[in-house]
């Protein structure tokens, strides 16, 4: 074989992979070309039967179109692999600008955010969380508070009562589990006890017969209205925002005295918001609970969960928090 | 409580615009409900004096009338659909150009006759709620005059809330007396202009310390007729009926003075005397109501010969009630106890404007001069001409005693954080009608007779803290008194919830009442704790289980067309102390989550749960291909999830049956064998009654089981060795009779693979006509791997020859 007939193998090869158009017809012309029956394959075994010299040139020219051929080979292959990629990449093309297609984790009610995002506000502050039953004795409910036994509160017409047992309520609010607090803690205390309490008023959009209350409780010597303003103050800002103030008004609860209602700064159309009840604790609840009004001061407050809720992420009905409805349940 | 503004201006000089006065008020503890001003753009409204009338010609129910003019003189014809009056009657004429509220009045033609303008009644004017006919004046008034200039009509009236032991607030001069406080400003109470006579009246015997003082006068000549304008317009600005010249007169008084009153029909009662006494139970009055009251012990009654007149402090008796024929009354004023009151007036179910005010407590010194008041306003609306006066006393009641009061200024002013000194402070006090000696740093304060609010140095505290203004308090962190940290235990609860949501549960919170009808969910029995006075009959008891609130929340959701939902609650679940839930969950914890009344007494069963339930896809409305639906293995997943957070043992599963449940495709869940749980499909039935699609999931756990024992320890996760020579990983599959569970064949299996094995999985589940009849195959795959060593194929292959005897011991075999 000369070098004319290795060129043309040479031409033919490389023409064979040009036309290949895809990577099956490649592989064809590689076989063809290259393979053990090529004639470039039966070109090499004829050098055995060759001079010296005669063998060192053709197996120069021979090694010099192997390695050409192949080249060839793998610039062809590269390319269609690439053509056949982008195909493929094309055809699965896929449009994602649609809806996500996702399991989403659940979320947690709004009352859970909002009580836990006021509970973390106190367990900044040195208060631990207590917790009580929701069926209660009337007198932890009412009579250790300093709530006597005609006061209107204890009504049917407000108060829930177990049937059959004697005293037995739904509590009315969270306090019993501070009068609990006291009566198995020595000073200094301060917790806040959370949960769901209950009043005889029927569903709409402004009563719940059951709500959640966030009540906290600090008693220690030398608590003065100063702390419980300045702790109070620092609940509406951490709740509402940095820019908000508080108002002390004077009002009446059992368990306290002074007792003050407490109003956070709105915007200019809303002034002031009422939020929460609070006061000093009354010497008499300290008394009736075992710790000496003469040496421990105290202040209580209790927050309505669902009047913080609602003011803050515009909810105007309570019955919302309650009917669970799934598009109400993924707004939060 | 209403206050006109001009009633309470004629008693405090008030130097301050409206909403200033609001604003002080509201931030003094007299919360200001609302300002209204009824009656207000009234113009053009004159009195006229009824000339002239006859029926209209063309409708039987209107009538012409002519009236007096603008300037009292000359005539305008109106039609008039009232009938309450006659020719000389004065009458207010809205004149044509007139306003009255939400009217401008011109000419009207009515069925041919054309009005000028219309007669009103008392509702057309803000004054009131009658509207059965013309409001008409009494006789003496200028004739032609505007009515804003007769009264103060239009003016502001403010509602304040009174606070429980603010009874002194319910009156004008209450609110007028602190509002001087408040100001510090004058005060000038009405004054009592009629002198007592000195005749002996009606003799009293008062025999309950129920009673303080009992005031009663004898007026005589009265004329029972309708009350003057003014008092009608001051009674309609307060929201009271208007009767007549004698009994409005006892409702002003007491709106004035907060004493309330009553006026007998003195020939209408029995013998010359009055007895006031506890009821002993079994008397009978009907009272001005028209209502027929049975007495109890306790209720404080005043009688006649006749037997009881008045249900005292709480309404009178019909029998003596005043009417218009009446010449003769006695006047009563009297101070109750008021927890006597307040407990009659609960029983029956009456509240008064007296009872409201004697419950909280009127002025003890009160009675006489309200009396005496009254006595000369009704010489002015009925003639009454007073001729004698009764008057006794009784002072033992507790409720009567008026403590003087010890207090320390240094105390006031620590808890306050006000700097305030003792003169200061007795300032303040002396303001409020305190009677106050300073010694050093002592108080020494006798509080005024209205005020039984001031009873103790807290007291005292807060009524310094209210006139020095509350907005003085300064505001300041407490010391750091305590550590603040959630518990072990309320971290893990939080951590079980995260845990539910990250499954893809939304969490709701349901009404926890139930009907009767109830859901089976964990521990089902039919202990319920019921309710004395429950708000509806499906509300009648707390819930003895979770399930109820969830399926609701599917089946209103369903309704609104979704495909598809998953809800989870945590909650307290409720039931009678000696239910067997309670057994069960004292074996698994103890009875550390038990809750106990003040003398140890157990209170009803109300352990913290958790329940979840869901149907139907989970991608929801926005997947394309919903294909994943909820299914049973959700629910068990989440659960088995919640024991492994709470590093409890994992909880056993056993196939049960229960009321309302798939009977092959629900399980208990059990720990120490005991049941804690519930998980499965809902019976098509149930679904059904629930308008649910099958199928429903869902399961109920109590958390007691892994709340308790994180109380009480603290238990850090430690990290697992981190093997690295390589895994090996063998399939098995187990050819096993259908009744035995995957449970235990896992269970034999891991047994009998021992130390090796790292972990082990269910991937398979076959069923076919190569296998035995009533058999499967199980698919297993166990990962085995030795922290020390590189294991070899005799490992591999001594692990399967353990499992393969193992599962035959139990009646199952390897196929190979």
């Amino acid at each position: 074989m000369d070098a004319s007939e290795v060129d043309a193998l040479r031409v033919a090869a490389l023409a064979a992979f040009a036309a290949a158009d895809d990577v099956a017809g490649l592989e064809q012309a590689r076989v063809d070309h290259l393979g053990r029956r090529s004639p470039l394959a039966a070109a090499q075994k004829t050098l055995g039967g060759l001079s010296d010299d005669g063998r060192r040139t053709l197996g120069a020219l021979l090694n010099a179109l192997k390695a050409d051929i192949t080249e060839g080979f793998e610039a062809r292959h590269a390319a269609l692999e690439a053509v056949e990629l982008g195909a493929r990449l094309e055809a699965e093309r896929r449009d994602l600008t649609g809806p996500a297609r996702r399991v989403r984790p659940g979320r947690p009610h709004l009352l859970t955010q909002v009580e836990a995002e006021i509970v973390d506000v106190f367990l900044g502050m040195g208060f631990s969380v207590a917790e009580g039953p929701e069926v209660e004795s009337g007198r932890f409910n009412f009579d250790l508070l300093n709530i006597p036994p005609e006061h209107p509160a204890r009504g049917t017409m407000d108060t829930i009562y177990v049937d059959e047992q004697d005293d037995i309520v739904l509590r009315t609010h969270t306090s019993p589990v501070q009068v609990r607090t006291m009566l198995a803690q020595r000073p200094p205390i301060a917790v806040v006890c959370p949960g769901r309490v209950y009043r005889a008023d029927a569903v709409d959009a402004t009563h719940s017969p059951v709500f959640t209350q966030v009540e906290g409780l600090l008693i220690a010597e030398g608590v003065t209205m100063a702390h419980l303003r300045g702790t109070l103050l620092a609940f509406a800002r951490a709740l509402f925002g940095d820019d908000r103030e508080v108002r002390l008004r004077p009002s009446f609860f059992p368990f306290t005295e002074p007792s003050a209602e407490v109003d956070v700064s709105f915007d200019s159309a809303s002034g002031w918001l009422e939020i929460l009840g609070s006061g000093m604790v009354d010497p008499a609840v300290l008394t009736a609970c075992g710790i000496d009004p003469a040496r421990y001061s105290g202040f209580a407050f209790g927050i309505g969960v669902e009047r913080v809720a609602m003011l803050r992420h515009g909810v105007s009905d309570i019955r919302d928090l309650y009917d669970a409805d799934a598009r109400f349940l993924a707004a939060f | 409580m209403r206050l006109p503004l001009s009633w309470l201006t004629s008693m405090v000089d008030l130097d301050l615009p409206l909403d200033d006065l609001v604003d002080r008020l509201s931030a003094s503890g007299l919360e200001v409900e609302g300002v209204t001003t009824p009656g207000a753009g009234i113009h053009g409204v004159r009195t006229a004096r009824v000339l002239h009338h006859e029926p209209h010609p063309d409708a039987d129910s209107l009538r012409l009338v002519d009236v007096t003019g603008p300037d009292g003189e000359g005539e305008v014809r109106v039609v008039c659909g009232a009938a309450n009056f006659d020719v000389g009657d004065v009458v207010l004429h809205a004149e044509v150009g007139a306003r009255i509220p939400g009217m401008e009045l011109e000419a009207r033609t009515i069925r041919g006759q054309v009005s000028n303008g219309m007669l009103a009644s008392a509702r057309e004017l803000g004054l009131g709620e009658d509207h059965s006919g013309l409001l008409v004046l009494d006789g003496d008034v200028a004739l032609g005059a505007l009515l804003e200039d007769l009264v103060p009509v239009g003016e502001p009236v403010i509602e304040i809330a009174v606070q429980p032991d603010r009874g002194d607030h319910l009156s004008v001069l209450g609110v007028a007396r602190d509002l001087a406080a408040l100001l510090d400003t004058t005060l000038s109470p009405p004054p009592v202009l009629a002198e007592a006579p000195s005749g002996p009246g009606i003799s009293l015997s008062l025999e309950t310390d129920g009673v303080g003082t009992f005031v009663a006068w004898t007026l005589e000549d009265v004329a029972v007729r309708r009350s003057p304008l003014w008092l009608r317009t001051r009674l309609a600005q307060c929201g009271v009926r208007s009767i007549d010249g004698v009994v409005d007169v006892t409702n002003y008084v007491m709106l004035e003075l907060g004493q309330p009153l009553h006026a007998f029909d003195l020939d209408r009662l029995r013998g010359a005397a009055l007895r006031v006494r506890a009821a002993s139970g079994g008397e009978q009055l009907r009272t001005l109501d028209g209502v027929d009251r049975m007495l109890v012990e306790g209720d404080l009654l005043i009688e006649d010969a006749d037997g009881p007149a008045s249900l005292a402090g709480v309404m009178g008796g019909e029998r003596t009630e005043v009417h218009a024929a009446t010449r003769r009354v006695l006047l009563e004023g009297a101070v109750w106890d008021p927890a006597a009151i307040r407990r009659t007036s609960r029983r029956l179910g009456l509240v008064s404007e007296a009872s409201t005010r004697f419950e909280r407590r009127v002025d003890p010194e009160g009675a006489g001069r309200a009396v005496a008041r009254a006595a000369h306003l009704m010489g002015l609306t009925a003639g009454a001409r007073p001729t004698a006066v009764s008057e006794s006393a009784r002072t033992a009641g507790d409720w009567l005693a008026r403590p003087t009061v010890e207090a320390s200024a240094a105390g006031i002013r620590r808890l306050l954080a006000l700097d305030l000194d003792a003169d200061a402070q007795a300032g303040l006090l002396r303001r409020a009608h305190c009677d106050v000696t300073v010694v050093g740093e002592r108080l020494t304060v006798v509080p005024p007779s209205w005020r039984g609010d001031l009873a103790r140095p807290a007291d005292l505290a807060e009524e310094v803290a209210r006139l020095h203004g509350f907005a003085h308090i300064p505001a300041e962190l407490p010391p750091l008194v305590a550590r603040g940290a959630l518990s072990a235990a309320q971290r893990l609860e939080r951590g079980l919830r995260e845990a539910v949501l990250a499954h893809g549960f939304d969490e709701i919170v349901t009404r926890p009442f139930v009907g009767d009808e109830v859901f089976s969910g964990v521990l089902p029995s039919d202990g319920r704790v019921r309710l004395a006075n429950p708000l509806a009959q499906d509300a009648a008891a707390m819930r003895p289980g979770l399930l109820d609130g969830l399926l609701g929340t599917l089946r209103r959701n369903r309704g609104q067309g979704r495909a598809g939902m998953a809800v989870t609650e945590l909650g307290r679940i409720h039931r009678p102390v000696g239910d067997p839930l309670g057994v069960a969950l004292d074996a698994v914890v103890g009875p550390g989550w038990r809750w106990e009344g003040p003398d140890g007494q157990a209170l009803p069963l109300q352990p913290r749960t958790l329940a979840l339930a869901a149907f139907g896809t989970r991608g929801g409305d926005g997947w394309q291909a919903p294909t994943l639906d909820w299914e049973v293995e959700d629910v068990l997943a989440v659960l088995d999830e919640l024991s492994r957070r709470a590093g409890v043992p994992r909880l056993e599963r056993r196939a049960i049956v229960r009321d309302g449940w798939h009977p092959g495709r629900t399980v208990a869940l059990l720990l120490g064998g005991v049941e804690v749980g519930v998980a499965g499909q809902l019976h098509p039935h149930t679904c059904d009654a629930w308008d649910l699609p099958e199928s429903v999931v869902a399961g109920e756990l109590l958390l007691e089981p892994l709340l308790v024992p994180a109380r009480d320890e603290q238990r850090p996760s430690q990290a697992p060795r981190l093997v690295r020579h390589p895994a090996v990983v063998v399939d098995v599959a187990v050819v096993a009779p259908e009744a035995l569970a995957i449970a235990a064949i896992m269970t034999v299996v891991r047994e009998a693979a021992g130390a090796l094995l790292d972990d082990l999985r269910w991937f398979d589940e076959f069923r076919g006509e190569q296998l035995p009849d009533g058999h499967r195959s199980i698919g297993l795959r166990l990962r085995l791997q030795d922290p020390d060593r590189q294991l070899s194929d005799d490992d591999a292959d001594g692990v399967l020859k353990r499992v393969a005897t193992a599962v035959e011991a139990v009646g199952a075999s390897l196929r190979t």
